[in-house]
């Protein structure tokens, strides 16, 4: 099983509006793929082909090589958009129900029940049940079938943030059981924190794809702060200093290609200044993802 | 099939809705259909002269054959509780949008429908059943001579009858996946039958053999009004085969558009 998913050219209209731009896509297994874009950029577009809801108007995909069939769905668990169960079904029926459809032994149900910690509400009607609840029975719904890939589609939007902790908790267990997780998001800092490869789509066009570790790569910026009255000229005169801006007291140096933090470090210490505050600031996703759409300008 | 019947039923027996109004459905068939004779006695006491002119209990309304189409007919109009229950089924897998997740979860579109429709298939099976024992035990009471061969003469309605519940509940499966809103497709099928009757009426006088392509007014002539063979008039004891395979036909075609529809439409 060379790749997972891989997606040629995939279109879809809805109308005159173009959803999803002939978009190309693999992911490996163990991958925790994310999928970053501004809300309509085709993300969901995209898993709904994928999972068979949403007829595409051009392209193809395949999933582990084969053509997609209703028989392959039933190995990968997927939560699009919102939770959907029966409301007037308790959760353990809404599940009982679920693996009927996936044709996989109930038995599994306690098993998915326990980790994400629903089973003493398993009686109650799903309707009573709160977001952050009917967001871990969708898990628990799609984790149902012991599936070897996992698409989840916004799973922290409108919780709290103990349920937002709560939710990366299970997604970083499951991904450490070595499952494939594609993870639809425009959460940035949720997709840095666990995913290993993300791709960006701009109206339907995707304009960058790549390792999460690549983000942080290329210059440096250094937050420092020294009680000296002249530190601003003290950091002018280290030659790898490319920028300097003051915030909130505290200097933001950028450094030149070359130059690492230890160096400018060094360099105070060597003019009799100790810095009280010195970190290494990694350029954060939240800023390539801007700079990544502020470049891209896709023709449609 | 079975597991397709199953997950339909999962859904459905766990749903309070579908308890009260099936059971409805059924308590007043077995109600209604039980108490004829009731009903002419009452008839007899509130109008003058009504018991004289013709003796009540002359009429063999429960008399084997007769019990097996003045039932079947009369039952006939109340499949249209069935048929609501059938909407409210199918539109709310539309607002819930658990067809979606369905999809999802690994059913296909016509495994969906399959399993509409093979719900369909049971419940016109058991209205089928519940009218046989209907008839069967009125039939026992009433009849002042019982004689096998009479029992078992014009039975052969029996499966007209599951054509016509099971017609009209593909109607209904239908005119829900196209509409897919419960509140609409409930107005739309109480009044389809007067709309076709409004269209049949007006084209009747150009086009008079063009009535029975009709599919209500096929199964409206399938199994014709009986009770006027008390006011000494020919009734149509027969199943026409032309009627039967035009109703057939309906309903195939009612199937095959939801069909149509859950294939092509983005869910």
């Amino acid at each position: 099983m060379e790749t997972v998913l891989s997606i040629r050219n995939l279109t879809k209209d809805f109308g005159r509006l173009r959803a999803v731009n002939n978009l190309n896509l693999e992911v490996k297994p163990g991958q925790v793929f994310g999928m970053l874009g501004p809300n309509g950029s085709g993300k969901t577009t995209t898993l709904g082909m994928l999972m068979g809801v949403t007829n595409p108007s051009a392209g193809e995909f395949l999933w582990f090589g084969e053509k997609p069939t209703h028989q392959l769905r039933k190995k990968i668990g997927a939560v699009l958009e919102h939770p959907i169960f029966y409301p007037y079904l308790s959760g353990q029926l809404n599940l009982e129900l679920n693996a009927m459809i996936k044709e996989c032994p109930p038995e599994n149900i306690p098993k998915v029940l326990d980790l994400v910690e629903l089973t003493e509400r398993k009686d109650d009607k799903y309707k009573t049940y709160s977001l952050g609840m009917k967001q871990r029975l969708a898990i628990a719904s799609a984790l149902l079938n012991d599936p070897t890939v996992l698409i989840l589609d916004e799973p922290t939007n409108g919780l709290d943030p103990m349920g937002i902790a709560e939710i990366r908790d299970i997604i970083k267990k499951i991904a450490a059981n070595g499952k494939t997780i594609i993870l639809a998001s425009h959460l940035l800092d949720e997709v840095q924190k666990v995913c290993t490869h993300f791709a960006v789509l701009k109206k339907g066009t995707m304009v960058h794809t790549g390792p999460v570790d690549d983000v942080g790569k290329g210059a440096e910026t250094v937050e420092v702060f020294a009680d000296v009255a002249n530190l601003n000229e003290i950091l002018l005169a280290f030659k790898g200093t490319s920028g300097i801006n003051r915030d909130n007291g505290l200097f933001h140096v950028s450094l030149r290609d070359g130059f690492r933090s230890q160096d400018l470090n060094k360099f105070l210490f060597e003019k009799g200044v100790a810095a009280s505050h010195i970190v290494t600031k990694k350029k954060s996703l939240e800023k390539q993802f801007l700079e990544i759409l502020a470049e891209a300008d896709p023709k449609l | 099939m079975l597991h397709l019947l199953k997950i339909d039923l999962k859904k459905l027996t766990n749903y309070r809705t579908f308890w009260v109004v099936c059971g409805l459905y059924f308590i007043t068939l077995a109600f209604v259909t039980a108490s004829g004779m009731e009903f002419l006695k009452l008839l007899a006491r509130m109008i003058e002269g009504f018991g004289q002119e013709i003796n009540i209990n002359r009429i063999p309304l429960y008399h084997f054959p007769d019990v097996w189409l003045n039932l079947i007919w009369f039952c006939g109009c109340f499949k249209v509780v069935l048929a609501i229950m059938v909407v409210i089924s199918v539109t709310n897998e539309f607002s819930y949008r658990t067809l979606r997740q369905n999809i999802i979860d690994g059913l296909s579109r016509s495994q969906f429908l399959w399993s509409k429709i093979l719900t369909n298939v049971l419940l016109s099976l058991m209205s089928v059943a519940m009218i046989f024992v209907i008839g069967l035990v009125t039939g026992l009471i009433y009849s002042p001579s019982i004689l096998y061969s009479n029992i078992f003469t014009d039975t052969e309605f029996f499966i007209a009858y599951f054509l016509e519940v099971f017609f009209f509940l593909s109607y209904a499966l239908m005119i829900s996946v196209l509409i897919q809103r419960s509140g609409l497709t409930i107005i739309l099928l109480l009044l389809s039958q007067m709309i076709e009757w409004i269209i049949t009426a007006n084209i009747d006088d150009q086009l008079p053999w063009i009535e029975h392509f009709f599919p209500m007014k096929s199964i409206w002539y399938l199994i014709e009004f009986p009770y006027q063979r008390y006011a000494f008039q020919e009734i149509k004891d027969y199943i026409d085969i032309k009627l039967f395979l035009i109703a057939s036909a309906w309903t195939l075609i009612f199937n095959y558009i939801s069909y149509l529809k859950l294939k092509k439409s983005d869910i």
